[in-house]
């Protein structure tokens, strides 16, 4: 869901945020949440050492969410030591199969 | 850093439902065993009323039971209401099981069997209870939570029916054949129940599990008319009318409603994203082709117009439950007990260095259903040909998965002592 493009200023930090990102793999589906389109949106502001980390899960109630979740932030953290890591969950716009990336869906067989 | 588990119910909420429903599991394979010979006779003797309140109450309502305190929150995206009712509803339901279980057995019509219903009747209306304020908050016009909830009511109405038919064996007030009675109970449970919760746990679970693109809800509104309409026919005509003259209608409404959720389930699939199903989910697909069995027996028992053959009602109510329920229920163990056992294992300081799939061993589910099937069928066509030799070999395999299964569950049980 996340698209870093190669002209952003920020780009090797967001790459090296993602990286550890995939380390956390959905229980169920055994597939990483990068791949699986659970990152909405990176934002680092170096200046005031926030980073801002916007990510859905695949439902509301989804019983590994607080996992999810931590591991998001405990990763976030081992990347951005000294950072303020801030966590938007949101639901808007619900999670879908669709947002599975091409590397996923080959994983999941289709 | 501190990850809240506020979605996790507690384990003594579920776990002891999974352990006592394998344990039941094992005792249903030994009656079998030891009953194999009346499994030739009329169903309506007390060692076969005792196997099945066995296997309905003690095995397929216990770990329903214990895996909806996961999943309904999970479909309804609500806290689990209470925990201390669960473990209410499981001391109530494990009592009662045991005392109506050894009633049937010994056909004592007494005290211990009215305490052993009413312990029973008391665990669903709780656990109803539970259910109803859990989805309190639930977003309004959901078909799934609508199935959830409907199969509550149709569960307190299967117990108030059977603790009514205990009563009448004791003081004869109804005015029709017990058996009659007894059909309108056994198809409100099977039906009412088992059915309609099945059909609206697996619509959340089975596009979920399949990362269907399309759900096509339509079907499941159908389905959910359909079967209820018919259930509400059926108890009616049963109860008020004392008479079963519309059932083609009603068996008509259900089967109709069962075909739309089929519909349904084909859609999920066929636009799932996740084409590698392991064996859990193999055994479930399974247990949906073997849902047919039980409506096929149905529909040759309404239509030989003559005397029903009696192997056909056993071969009925055997293929619905040994069949279609224990499938489903022995699949679906190995999608949900790893995955609780896993969420109570993982620690807040690391990520977790095992998943819910290395806590299980999937070669022992794929074992457990290629032995599991052979032993059915070889059961259903004893009972059908009335061939004992078969009927042997038949419950001496159910009875070897039975003790596998139970080993294979406490073995991802005890992962919690570590």
């Amino acid at each position: 869901m996340t698209d870093i493009v190669i002209t952003d200023p920020q780009y090797e930090d967001k790459i090296r945020l993602m990286q550890m990102l995939s380390l956390i793999r959905d229980p169920e589906l055994e597939l990483n949440i990068i791949d699986l389109g659970l990152i909405y949106d990176i934002k680092i502001d170096k200046e005031a050492r926030q980073l801002i980390i916007t990510m859905t899960l695949s439902t509301p109630a989804c019983p590994a969410g607080d996992y999810i979740r931590g591991g998001v932030e405990l990763m976030a953290k081992e990347a951005f030591n000294g950072y303020h890591i801030n966590i938007d969950l949101t639901f808007t716009p619900e999670w879908s199969a669709d947002m599975i990336s091409e590397a996923g869906r080959e994983e999941l067989g289709w | 850093m501190d990850i809240p588990h506020h979605q996790i119910p507690g384990k003594k909420a579920i776990i002891p439902y999974y352990a006592a429903g394998a344990m039941s599991l094992v005792i249903i394979g030994l009656l079998t065993f030891i009953s194999r010979k009346d499994f030739g006779g009329h169903f309506f003797q007390p060692h076969l009323l005792a196997i099945t309140h066995l296997t309905v109450l003690g095995w397929g309502t216990m770990v329903i039971m214990g895996a909806s305190n996961q999943l309904i929150p999970v479909i309804t995206d609500q806290k689990l209401y209470s925990e201390r009712v669960s473990i209410a509803v499981f001391l109530s339901l494990t009592i009662g099981t045991c005392l109506l279980v050894h009633s049937f057995w010994n056909f004592e019509l007494g005290i211990l069997m009215l305490t052993g219903a009413t312990l029973v009747l008391t665990a669903f209306i709780l656990h109803a209870v539970n259910m109803f304020l859990t989805s309190k908050k639930a977003q309004k016009n959901n078909i799934i939570v609508d199935f959830v909830l409907t199969a509550h009511i149709w569960l307190i109405v299967t117990g108030t029916i059977g603790a009514t038919l205990l009563l009448n064996f004791r003081f004869g007030f109804l005015p029709a054949d017990h058996l009659h009675y007894l059909k309108v109970h056994a198809s409100v449970g099977m039906a009412g129940w088992f059915l309609l919760l099945i059909i609206g746990v697996s619509s959340r679970l089975i596009p979920m599990f399949l990362l269907s693109r399309k759900e096509a809800k339509k079907y499941l509104t159908a389905a959910y008319y359909l079967i209820n309409g018919g259930l509400v026919l059926l108890l009616i005509e049963g109860m008020g009318l004392h008479s079963t003259r519309w059932h083609v209608v009603y068996i008509a409404l259900i089967i109709g409603g069962l075909l739309f959720y089929l519909v349904y389930i084909r859609h999920c699939f066929k636009s799932a994203i996740r084409k590698k199903m392991d064996a859990g989910m193999k055994q479930t697909f399974i247990a949906l082709g073997v849902v047919t069995l039980p409506f096929l027996f149905l529909m040759i028992a309404i239509f030989s117009y003559s005397q029903t053959p009696v192997s056909i009602i056993t071969a009925y109510g055997y293929s619905f439950f040994a069949g279609f329920i224990t499938i489903l229920i022995m699949g679906q163990t190995f999608k949900t007990l790893p995955f609780i056992v896993w969420m109570h294992l993982t620690k807040p300081e690391k990520l977790a260095q095992l998943q819910p799939k290395d806590l299980y061993n999937e070669h022992l589910v794929v074992l457990q259903t290629l032995i599991y099937l052979p032993g059915f069928l070889l059961f259903l066509s004893g009972i059908l040909l009335k061939l004992q030799v078969f009927i042997y070999a038949g419950s001496l395999l159910m009875l070897g998965v039975s003790v596998l299964y139970f080993g294979h569950v406490l073995y991802v049980i005890s992962k919690l002592r570590k």
